[in-house]
This record gives C-alpha cells, sequence and structure tokens, in this order.
C-alpha cells in the first residue's frame, strides 16, 4: 500500500510515539507519588478528608510553646487564626526560634496533631517563605 | 558621585546600543552595510558597559552609601573581598554583570574569522538582546539610584553569602549562561542567511565549549558551596535554583554533542539549530527563575514582580522570534538520509534523547508547583524522590550508550569487532563491580546496576585510549567521559552507603556507632568582629585513623542571623563531617550531626576531570577537533 521508505517512517514514527507516551507515563506516575502538598493550620481545620500522605505546613511557632518531653519535642504552630500540635524527633535546625515562621514535613493524625519528620530552614531569620506568607496574610485580614 | 558616571556610562550604551541597531538596519536594505562601523560601535558599547561595571565595583568596594544598591547590599565592616564580591550579590548588580558579558561576548565574536555578513548579522541579533537587558536595567532594575541623604552605615549582606566560593560563582555561571547568547545569535544569523551548515558548526564549536565549561565550573563551585556550607551533608537538593542551571547544563551538552555529529557528518543540522536556540532559552528562563522571586531561595533577589514580568516577556519575544525564524529558515540536512544504527552518529543522537528526556524531567519537577501555584493556587513542592526514581534508571541505560558511542566508526559498522570488545569490556567490569560490591557489602539491585555501568564506562575509556595511538586528538572526550564515568559511580556509592549520627552529646562524653567514635572535648566562645562564635572540638575515630573536627556556629550582628560552620575531615575513601546545632545548647551539652560521605572527594575530582575536558577543547588547535 505504502512504499517501503513511507513504511519504515511509520514504523519509526509509531515506535517514537509509543516510547514518548510511556515516558511522560513514567513522569506523570513519579511525580503523582512524589508531590507534597503544603497546608495552613487555617485549611486544615477546614478540609473533611484528611491527608493520608506526607504534608508540609506552614506558620508561625508560638511563642513559648516549645517543650522537651523525652525523646520528643513539642510545639505549637499558628497562623494566628488556628493552632495545631507538633511533635517532632530529630534536631531542631538553628534557625528554628519561637515566634519565627517555620516550614514543617511530616504526618497529620488529626486535626489538632501532626508528626514532623522534617523541619525545613534554610534561610536567614527575617525571611519568610512565600506560603507561610500567603497564609498569614489570608488570616489576618 | 560615583553612581551619576555610572549611571551617564549607561545611557551612553543604550544610545550607541540603539544607534547600532538604526543604522545596521537602514543600511542592511540598502544592501550596504558598514562592517567597520558596526564593529568600532560594538567596541564601544562594551566599554561604556564596562565602565559602568568599573563604576559599581568602585562604589561597593568604596561603601559609597549614596547608591541605594550599596546601601542595601553591603556594609562598612565586612572585609574588601567581600565588599567586591557583594556588587553582583544583589539583582541590580547581578544585571550589570549579565549584561557585560553579553556585550563582551559581542566584542570577542567581532575577532573571529568568519564571513563578514554572517559575523556582523551575529553582532546585530546580539546586540538586540543588549538592549532588551539594558532597557530593563536601566528603567526597572538601577544599580546607580541614589538616596539622599546618604545614610551613614549600609544594611550589610547575608552572612550565608559571604563564603569566596560563592561570591565567585556568579562569574563563572554567567559567563556560561549568558555565553550560550552569542551561540544562540550565530544561529539566528546561520538561519537567517541560509549558511547553517558544516562550517557552522566548527565555527560555533569553539563558543560552544567555552559557555559549557564555565557553566559546568560554575555548577560544580555552586554545588561545593552547598555541600561546606549549608551544614546538611548533601551537595545537590534538588532545589529549583540548583534544576534552573541543571537544565542548560542538560541542554548544551545536547548541543555540544550533535554540533560535533554536524560538523563531522553534516546530519543533525536542523536538530543542532534547534538546541542552540533551546540552550539559551532555558539559561533565560533559569535566570528568570532564579531572579524573579518566584521561587524561593537565597538567590531570590528582586520580589518585585513587574522585574519578573519584564522578564518573562522579553524571554517570551525573544523564543518566539527565534523559532520564527528557526521555521521559515529550516536547514536541510545535506547528506541523504541513511542512518546506521550501529554508527556514531546515530549513538548522538539517542544521548540527545536522553538529554533531552532528563532535561523534560527536570522541568517538568520544577516548573509544575510554580504553574499550580499560578493556576490553582495551590502550594506543593516535589520530592527530592521524584528525580532520582525517573534519573538514575536511565543514567544506567545512558552509560551503556556513552561507552560505545566513541568506539564506533561515523558511518560503516564493523559487528564483529564490536562484540569482541563489548565482551572484553563485560569480562573486566563484571570482575571489577565485584570487587566492588564485595567491598562494600551492599546489594541492592540498583547499587549493582549503577556500579555495573560506571565502571563500564570507566572502563570503555581506557579500551579506547589502549586501542587508538592517538590519544592527543581525542583527549578531551577521554578526559570528560572519565570524569563522566568516576561521577556517577562515585555519586551511586555516596548515596547508598553515607551514615549519618545525630545525638545531643555533653562535653566529656563519647558516643560509638558502629566503627565510630566521637568525644567531645571542649567548648570555647569567642568575639570577632562581625560575630560571635562557639566552637566545639571534637575528636573523631574511625577504626585506626583519628582526627580533630572543631565545628562551630557563628552569630552575626549586622544582620543579626545564626550560621553554623562545618568541620570536614577529607579523606580519600570519604569525608568526616561535623556539625554542630544551636538548639538546646545550654554551656556543655550541644546537638551534633555527624556525617560520613563515601568518596566526596571522587565527587569533586570528577567534575574537575569533566571540566579539564572541556579546557583541552578550548585550547586545542581548531583543525584538530
Amino acid at each position: 500500500m505504502f512504499s517501503k521508505s513511507v513504511q519504515n517512517r511509520l514504523k519509526l514514527f509509531s515506535v517514537i510515539g509509543i516510547v514518548v507516551l510511556i515516558l511522560i507515563l513514567f513522569i506523570q506516575i513519579q511525580l503523582s507519588k512524589n508531590i507534597i502538598y503544603f497546608y495552613s493550620p487555617q485549611e486544615i481545620k477546614q478540609i473533611n478528608n484528611l491527608p493520608k500522605e506526607k504534608i508540609r505546613l506552614g506558620g508561625v511557632v508560638k511563642e513559648k510553646s516549645l517543650k522537651k518531653i523525652g525523646n520528643y519535642y513539642s510545639f505549637v504552630l499558628t497562623d494566628r487564626s488556628t493552632e495545631i500540635t507538633i511533635s517532632y524527633k530529630g534536631i531542631l535546625p538553628s534557625l528554628f526560634v519561637e515566634g519565627k515562621s517555620a516550614v514543617i514535613e511530616g504526618l497529620l493524625k488529626d486535626k489538632n496533631f501532626f508528626i514532623a519528620d522534617n523541619i525545613l530552614a534554610k534561610h536567614d531569620e527575617n525571611y519568610m517563605p512565600p506560603e507561610v506568607a500567603n497564609a498569614l496574610k489570608k488570616n489576618i485580614k | 558621585m560615583i553612581g551619576t558616571f555610572g549611571h551617564i556610562s549607561l545611557i551612553s550604551a543604550l544610545i550607541l546600543n540603539i544607534y547600532l541597531l538604526l543604522s545596521y538596519f537602514l543600511s542592511s536594505l540598502k544592501k550596504n552595510i558598514n562592517f567597520r562601523k558596526t564593529k568600532h560601535l560594538n567596541f564601544l558599547i562594551s566599554l561604556f558597559i564596562f565602565l559602568a561595571f568599573i563604576f559599581l565595583l568602585w562604589s561597593f568596594a568604596t561603601s559609597d552609601f549614596s547608591n541605594m544598591a550599596v546601601y542595601q547590599n553591603s556594609h562598612s565592616q565586612k572585609p574588601l573581598f567581600y565588599k567586591i564580591s557583594g556588587s553582583w550579590g544583589n539583582h541590580e548588580g547581578s544585571m550589570v554583570l549579565f549584561i557585560l558579558i553579553l556585550s563582551l561576548f559581542s566584542s570577542f565574536f567581532s575577532f573571529s574569522r568568519i564571513n563578514e555578513n554572517l559575523k556582523y548579522l551575529t553582532i546585530f541579533f546580539q546586540n538586540i538582546l543588549i538592549l532588551f537587558f539594558l532597557i530593563f536595567l536601566i528603567f526597572t532594575s538601577n544599580p546607580f539610584d541614589i538616596i539622599s541623604p546618604t545614610p551613614i552605615e549600609g544594611l550589610g549582606l547575608n552572612p550565608i553569602l559571604q563564603d569566596p566560593l560563592l561570591s565567585i560563582h556568579p562569574p563563572f555561571l554567567y559567563v556560561g549562561y549568558v555565553g550560550f547568547s552569542i551561540i544562540f545569535s550565530f544561529a539566528l544569523a546561520g538561519l537567517y542567511l541560509q549558511e547553517f551548515s558544516m562550517l557552522w558548526s566548527k565555527q560555533a564549536s569553539f563558543w560552544i565549549i567555552i559557555a559549557w565549561t564555565f557553566l559546568t565550573i560554575g555548577i560544580g563551585l555552586g554545588s561545593i558551596w552547598a555541600y561546606y556550607e549549608l551544614g546538611w551533608g548533601g551537595f545537590w537538593f534538588w532545589d529549583p535554583v540548583e534544576n534552573a542551571s541543571l537544565v542548560p547544563w542538560l541542554a548544551s551538552t545536547a548541543l555540544l554533542h550533535s554540533n560535533i555529529a554536524s560538523m563531522k557528518t553534516e546530519k543533525f543540522l536542523s536538530w543542532t539549530a534547534l538546541l542552540a536556540i533551546v540552550t539559551f532559552t532555558t539559561s533565560l528562563l533559569g535566570t528568570f527563575l532564579v531572579r524573579s522571586g518566584i521561587l524561593n531561595s537565597v538567590h531570590a533577589f528582586a520580589n518585585d514582580p513587574d522585574r519578573g514580568l519584564y522578564i518573562l516577556a522579553v524571554i517570551m519575544i525573544i523564543t518566539f522570534f527565534a523559532f520564527l525564524i528557526f521555521i521559515l529558515k529550516f536547514p536541510k540536512d545535506r547528506t541523504p538520509n541513511i542512518l546506521v544504527f550501529w554508527s556514531r552518529g546515530s549513538f548522538i543522537l539517542i544521548n540527545n534523547c536522553f538529554m533531552i528526556f532528563f532535561l523534560v524531567v527536570v522541568m517538568v519537577g520544577t516548573l509544575y508547583p510554580i504553574f499550580l501555584d499560578a493556576i490553582f493556587d495551590k502550594s506543593i513542592s516535589v520530592g527530592p524522590n521524584y528525580y532520582n526514581a525517573l534519573l538514575a534508571p536511565f543514567v544506567i541505560v545512558l552509560l551503556w550508550f556513552m561507552a560505545h558511542g566513541p568506539l564506533l566508526e561515523w558511518y560503516k559498522f564493523n559487528k564483529l569487532s564490536l562484540i569482541k570488545i563489548i565482551f572484553q569490556i563485560s569480562f573486566l567490569t563484571l570482575l571489577s563491580s565485584l570487587i566492588v560490591i564485595f567491598y562494600f557489602k551492599n546489594i541492592s539491585l540498583l547499587f549493582i546496576l549503577g556500579v555495573f555501568s560506571s565502571l563500564y564506562l570507566i572502563i570503555s575509556v581506557l579500551f579506547d585510549v589502549f586501542k587508538q595511538k592517538v590519544i592527543n586528538k581525542n583527549l578531551a572526550r577521554i578526559v570528560s567521559h572519565f570524569g563522566f564515568g568516576i561521577l556517577i559511580f562515585s555519586i551511586f556509592i555516596n548515596s547508598f552507603l553515607s551514615k549519618e549520627i545525630d545525638v545531643p552529646i555533653k562535653v566529656g562524653q563519647t558516643i560509638k556507632r558502629d566503627t565510630i567514635e566521637i568525644q567531645f572535648k571542649n567548648i570555647i566562645k569567642s568575639q570577632e568582629q562581625n560575630f560571635e562564635e562557639i566552637i566545639g572540638n571534637f575528636l573523631v575515630k574511625d577504626g585506626t585513623k583519628s582526627f580533630e573536627l572543631s565545628p562551630s556556629l557563628r552569630k552575626y550582628f549586622q544582620p543579626s542571623q545564626v550560621t553554623s560552620e562545618t568541620s570536614i575531615k577529607n579523606t580519600i575513601l570519604g569525608d568526616y563531617y561535623l556539625a554542630i546545632n544551636l538548639s538546646e545548647f545550654d554551656g556543655d551539652k550541644i546537638m551534633i550531626r555527624f556525617y560520613h560521605k563515601p568518596l566526596m572527594m571522587w565527587i569533586w575530582m570528577s567534575i574537575i576531570l569533566i571540566i579539564l575536558g572541556g579546557f583541552i577543547r578550548i585550547f586545542k588547535k581548531q583543525d584538530a577537533i
């Protein structure tokens, strides 16, 4: 039906098409596996289905809330309207200070309790991650 | 006062630039271009931008706080070196550097020996780029804005940025990023004049390798800095800012290779042209992402949305016209389209497919969160596992192709000799991987595959060396590919076998984990000019080896900030890395983070080898390629 060269080209293009589709699928699968959603304490209060996967939570570490209980730290993260108690086992970064912003990664147990496995603080102390700044702005309004 | 001179220099450069563009355009309508005039104007523009840059450096060096940029980013107590490097450690200054490199490339390019029409059209296109960025600089981020009354003291610079490596890495990175502009302009000129040919590839190769080498140096320096300064034991965090530099690197590595194929066989011309455009576009995109403040990082200088929008608009205009020229003047491959699978050309094409795949993966991971945030107002981040899971398996396959490509011929295929070589290399690789796996006692599948394939590449390069009598001819490739093999090998070992100990420790206490013993000897406080420091002295033992490590914490006053200074003992087999933490510090007790990082020095050495390969190509005689 087609000449030989056209047939070859058709074969080539269909192989390329299939390979590209498979690769896109790969990317899509890995992306959905590794996305970490960001919430503010306020948003946690409002959702109905608690996320089961790892999430990030951002806000301000409430003043005088940091305590050490055994091996664990406990502190309160607030966006000035809602508060969530965080439990964390590990080292607090040097830039983790009460009254300053922090982003915390971990699992949500219930609407008031969060188990953190990572605290992200790589910046200087006056810096506020844009996500936290936005969350605070929404609530103070 | 100095600032006024700087401002005048910039305005003069802009006027000359517009004059050059207009006179070139008008005379090209009459087909009577005055090349000498264009050349001289081009030099003058560079001179004025250079002067502006010197005036800016001068303002920073003398702490002239009447200058807004100096006031916001410098401090009179800072050492002179950081005062000077501070001049490009901010948005305005870094844009001056950006434009300076744009115009320097334009001037250097005017010395190259190519046909005049092509050369000056390239310079014309390059000056259009200079125009866009000069307007941006002068009207949205003038580095010579004046504050009145003059403040007595500056606001200082983020202390985490006061580091020798970090101070010098932007110029290298910029020579890389911006270096691709001249290839971009040259490609557009070549396409427009229908002179995109084997000859074009030969002439472009020099500029491609320069930009690529400098980009590699910039990325290397940045990652060494992250390793020493951030204190988390890693050298690559899949941070969007790092990704922004990796994307052009991947594009340019693809360009570098496809250009070699175009140069040798006159194949893939249109593909090479496309890559030349894509490489510079991704460089611009990187600049936009890093500078606009969209990403949260120490690099985000500009938090002004107008600036981000302007750069975005410029990128879109430049990309649109570049692709328009590409589509209208699409170059035709002149050799008959026979592709022998087992040939060097087709292996270069396969290498390119891998690079493009990596590029797409990194770009999707970097841009998807931004896209989701802009459209749906949802904040997400993509975990590092996304990159590792997608890249690692494909890198393993890439290494196999990379090992065989150079062993093949450009056109013909000798089946028997290839099978023999594959057999020999496989045998040696199997032996050496068994030794490595036995030594490190790790049997996870990915680890074994990674070790095997990287050793396969290393051994194939050695084969390449012994097989050919003329090493000199391919030295650049041999050194770079050898370096890349070692890089992947050490990354696999490093990421699978790193150890971490996080623990609170008291003065006098000793902690034991596996073979490692850490003894906390004492703690010292000291007062420096700009900060106070707490230094912990530790004795670390691993088997028979023992050494002292003294990590510290610095509390800077201006601006007030705490930084953690790591203490690292480099050994050939691995680094011992210690950092201390402010939390829970009460007199004699402190939190430590200890890492054992195997083959860390090998990673740095292999990057140096890759860069060395670049330099060998730069300094080799042009005809020997």
